[in-house]
């Protein structure tokens, strides 16, 4: 913005808004665009070089039919919990529902849940031989659609909570005054104020749907990372075209919500006390509402932990032999696990930043590109990702070629990995400050930067938060990356369960997964739910 | 805020500092087996040998990629594979040096690659893991392809995207040749055979009833009596040196780019001694194949069923040919 603050202020402030960026935030932009492609460069460079045909590959049948179950499960997912993570979000926002607090803290937490353990668990939690007995055991696209629904509806869930806690309510008393029920100020007012949120956490869930293996593997619906999987060692042309399959999927369909969806503005505020709904007969089916997401998304698999621990107390592991065991052995997991998320999570929010200022304010091909290419590396295998980091890496010249297999490369590796949440989430808070504070301190003669720290940074801090603590739950869970990147033997608590779940030592798996719980329920407190709160 | 930013970078510093440094003795270790299955004996040999020991533990696919990707540069000086198909594909890649004859000696000719690339350590024997409460012993198959006849329609369980699976059709075919190995696969397909995703997945789902009988091998149910001893699965050696009970060694391999080829000798040559193989006798249920340990008496004396052997040296690039066949009869989609 440099010549418009050498041109006097009375240019017009709308035509202001629509000059170039300053060319050293455009270049910062191009530069991170560019960082995320890497995992898409790798997978054109790997189809080009072992002669993979892209356009043959993707039509086979052998391609088409997983490809078609990927995108019905992706999209099935995100609508499903585009509804639940929203009506969740409100419920706990904006109404009395009874235990709110205890409803704000638990509702996250099932995104901690690695997918094969989750699905694991949900196997063993319900049906003929499960905890209980009396419901049905799913699998196939149900399952799988369960699964995913059950840990990626606070993809929606948190973004939308943060975004409900601060708008400005006068819209809303206003509708409220004038006689509209609560539902059609719901509809009319509230959701159309929130849709940008609500669409970021839906598109992040049907990235993830597109991405996931784990859990679709268990309940044996067969997808495109299975395929990517299964051809990985003995047909990499296979793979690797199919990864790019992937890739250009996901970019595609992040161009088009970027060009599909509007920019609106309703204004949002801070430090009002919300509009709060009285849920009267509708109390009961609320809690039922939320207690069922719960139960089936965290209540079964907890059971199902811990009754692991209990049956398998016989078992004989390398740190933990059964009931009774100390948990000393997890300590340093603990620490690793609690390090590499927060630390991650703060980067991914940083990194991000610039290109969810640039897709929020300036709507040019070069932030439209940037965002859809930080965006489209999260429809990817986590194992695709971290192969690709690895093949950037290991070529890097000189001493650059000493950070691999470190922590740095590692935090890399998840930022890239996770990035498309924190920007999503951020990117959705900046749109939604009301650009007459901009003017007004434009018009004042504020620069850009005080600007940005001064008006922009305090009222989209919430949005921040929320997508930093998204990346935070992501790595707390992820597993190729950590596997393959991490200094050797830094172990996680997700890796851990890996290593138990990987021979079926069940009773290991239980406990480190309940800590793996709890942990993450310290930490989205101390770093997302508090500070949001406080914000 | 600011303070707590300060702090997490401090830990991340010291974290960094903490991975950094090391001794020139040390061996770094890809292992596809995980910790329970290995991490004792990698410790033991450590602390006996005053060697350390550094270890990544991944899925064995995951990590033979990895060092293939990670070329001259690998900082891997020995790998362990669950089974012979990840080794088989890092020995045909060039990447392993060849081990001492003095070692190679030690186990039998065909649990072990002919050129001495890779070596097995430990065997698992193929089986069908049925479901007691379901399945009557009488009436389970004598022979591995009787699984496509129509008694057997949608009661077996398969995962083919497996490496002990491929490995076993791999010695499928040379033993019986592609033509019948691709009519057994499409025969499990028109026999609504169901896929899964592991062989954990299977045990699991035979115990809980939700299908009858499963291929796998047959150390996985020792685990799932371990962890639940009520648990109605039980295993089924097929007779007579049938294919469906073939024997599948993990296995384990030096880098020809290590740096320390003559410690990684010496923890190979501990991994055949009598005290890992007693580790693997009596911990993991596995076969020793080495130093004259008996199986634990749990099992079953490979003599009185009769295991299939198999020269997995003949392997080679046979594991491309073997998921083309696997992609064509469009088993991982049942």
């Amino acid at each position: 913005m440099k010549a418009g603050s050498s041109t006097p202020d009375s240019t017009p402030v709308r035509i202001a808004r629509r000059q170039a960026h300053h060319p050293r935030h455009r270049l910062v932009v191009a530069l991170l665009g560019l960082l995320f492609l890497f995992p898409m460069g790798y997978l054109a460079w790997g189809t080009l070089s072992l002669g993979g045909d892209f356009w043959a590959t993707v039509a086979s049948e052998r391609t088409l039919r997983p490809l078609g179950n990927s995108l019905l499960i992706a999209t099935a997912t995100a609508i499903a919990c585009m509804f639940l993570g929203t009506g969740l979000a409100w419920l706990v926002a904006r109404t009395d529902l009874v235990a709110r607090r205890l409803w704000r803290v638990v509702l996250p937490l099932p995104l901690v849940i690695p997918s094969f353990v989750g699905a694991t668990a949900l196997l063993s939690a319900f049906g003929r031989g499960g905890l209980v007995p009396f419901l049905p055991r799913i699998e196939g696209f149900w399952g799988a659609f369960i699964v995913l629904t059950a840990l990626s509806y606070p993809y929606v869930y948190l973004p939308v909570l943060a975004r409900l806690s601060t708008t400005i309510p006068t819209l809303e008393e206003a509708s409220r005054l004038l006689g509209s029920h609560p539902v059609r100020t719901m509809t009319r007012v509230v959701l159309p104020n929130i849709r940008d949120t609500i669409f970021a956490g839906t598109l992040l869930v049907f990235l993830y749907g597109l991405s996931d293996f784990g859990g679709v593997a268990l309940m044996r619906y067969d997808t495109i990372t299975r395929a990517i999987y299964s051809s990985r060692l003995f047909d990499r042309a296979t793979s690797l075209t199919l990864g790019l399959v992937l890739a250009v999927l996901a970019l595609a369909v992040a161009a088009i919500e970027r060009s599909a969806t509007p920019r609106r503005r309703l204004g949002r505020g801070v430090g009002r006390e919300q509009v709060r709904y009285r849920l009267r007969r509708f109390a009961a089916p609320a809690v039922a509402l939320a207690s069922g997401v719960v139960g089936v998304a965290l209540v079964a698999p907890v059971g199902v932990f811990a009754l692991w621990v209990v049956r398998g107390s016989t078992t004989v592991g390398v740190g933990y032999s059964g009931v009774g065991d100390g948990l000393g052995f997890l300590l340093r997991p603990i620490l690793n696990s609690a390090v590499a998320s927060v630390v991650a999570g703060l980067c991914a929010v940083a990194v991000t930043l610039p290109v969810a200022y640039s897709a929020a304010r300036r709507r040019n091909w070069l932030s439209n590109a940037a965002s859809a290419s930080v965006t489209s590396v999260f429809a990817l295998p986590g194992l695709v990702v971290a192969l690709a980091v690895v093949f950037w890496a290991i070529q890097a010249p000189g001493p650059l070629a000493a950070v691999y297999q470190t922590f740095p490369l590692l935090v890399l590796a998840y930022v890239l990995h996770f990035g498309a949440q924190s920007m999503r989430a951020s990117q959705a808070a900046i749109s939604d400050v009301p650009p007459h504070y901009e003017d007004a301190a434009r018009t004042l003669g504020v620069d850009a930067r005080r600007r940005f720290l001064t008006i922009d940074l305090p009222l989209v801090m919430p949005g921040l938060i929320t997508g930093g603590g998204l990346v935070l739950l992501s790595t707390l869970k992820e597993l190729p990356a950590t596997l393959l990147l991490a200094p050797i033997g830094f172990e996680t608590l997700a890796t851990r369960i890996w290593n138990a779940a990987e021979d079926g030592f069940f009773a290991e798996v239980g406990i480190t997964s309940l800590v793996l719980i709890l942990l993450s329920g310290i930490l989205t407190w101390m770093f997302v739910l508090r500070r949001e709160l406080r914000v | 805020m600011k303070r707590s930013a300060m702090l997490v970078l401090l830990v991340v510093l010291g974290l960094a500092a903490g991975s950094c440094g090391g001794s020139d003795d040390v061996i770094t270790v890809y292992s596809g087996r995980t910790s329970n299955l290995i991490g004792p004996l990698l410790e033991d040999f450590a602390d006996s040998t005053g060697i350390d020991i550094e270890v990544r533990y991944g899925q064995s696919a995951d990590l033979a990629l990895l060092i293939d990707q990670e070329g001259d540069r690998s900082p891997a000086d020995i790998f362990i594979s669950q089974s012979p198909g990840a080794v088989g594909f890092l020995a045909g890649k060039g990447k392993l040096r060849p081990i001492g004859d003095e070692v190679l000696g030690l186990v039998p000719r065909e649990f072990r690659n002919a050129a001495g690339l890779w070596i097995g350590i430990s065997g698992r024997v193929r089986v069908i893991v049925y479901n007691r409460d379901l399945v009557d012993p009488s009436e389970l198959p004598a022979s591995v392809f009787e699984l496509t006849e129509e008694r057997f329609r949608d009661r077996v369980a398969v995962a083919p995207a497996n490496g002990s699976f491929q490995d076993f059709v791999t010695a499928m075919r040379e033993t019986h040749g592609d033509d019948t190995t691709l009519a057994w696969l499409e025969g499990l397909v028109a026999n609504d055979a169901r896929t899964y995703a592991n062989n954990t997945s299977i045990v699991q789902a035979v115990g809980r009833g939700d299908v009858p009988m499963g291929l796998v091998n047959h150390y996985y149910n020792f685990r799932a009596k371990a962890e639940d001893p009520g648990v109605a699965s039980e295993n089924y050696y097929f007779p007579d040196r049938n294919i469906g009970s073939l024997m599948i060694v993990t296995a384990i391999g030096v880098l020809s780019t290590s740096d320390v080829p003559e410690l990684a000798d010496q923890l190979v040559e501990y991994m055949l001694g009598e005290e890992a193989q007693r580790f693997y006798s009596e911990k993991t249920f596995e076969y020793p194949l080495a130093a004259g340990v008996a199986p634990s008496s749990v099992l079953p004396a490979l003599s009185s069923i009769g295991v299939a052997t198999y020269d997995f040296d003949r392997l080679g690039g046979g594991l491309e040919r073997t998921k083309e066949l696997i992609d064509e009869s469009g088993l991982e989609h049942s």
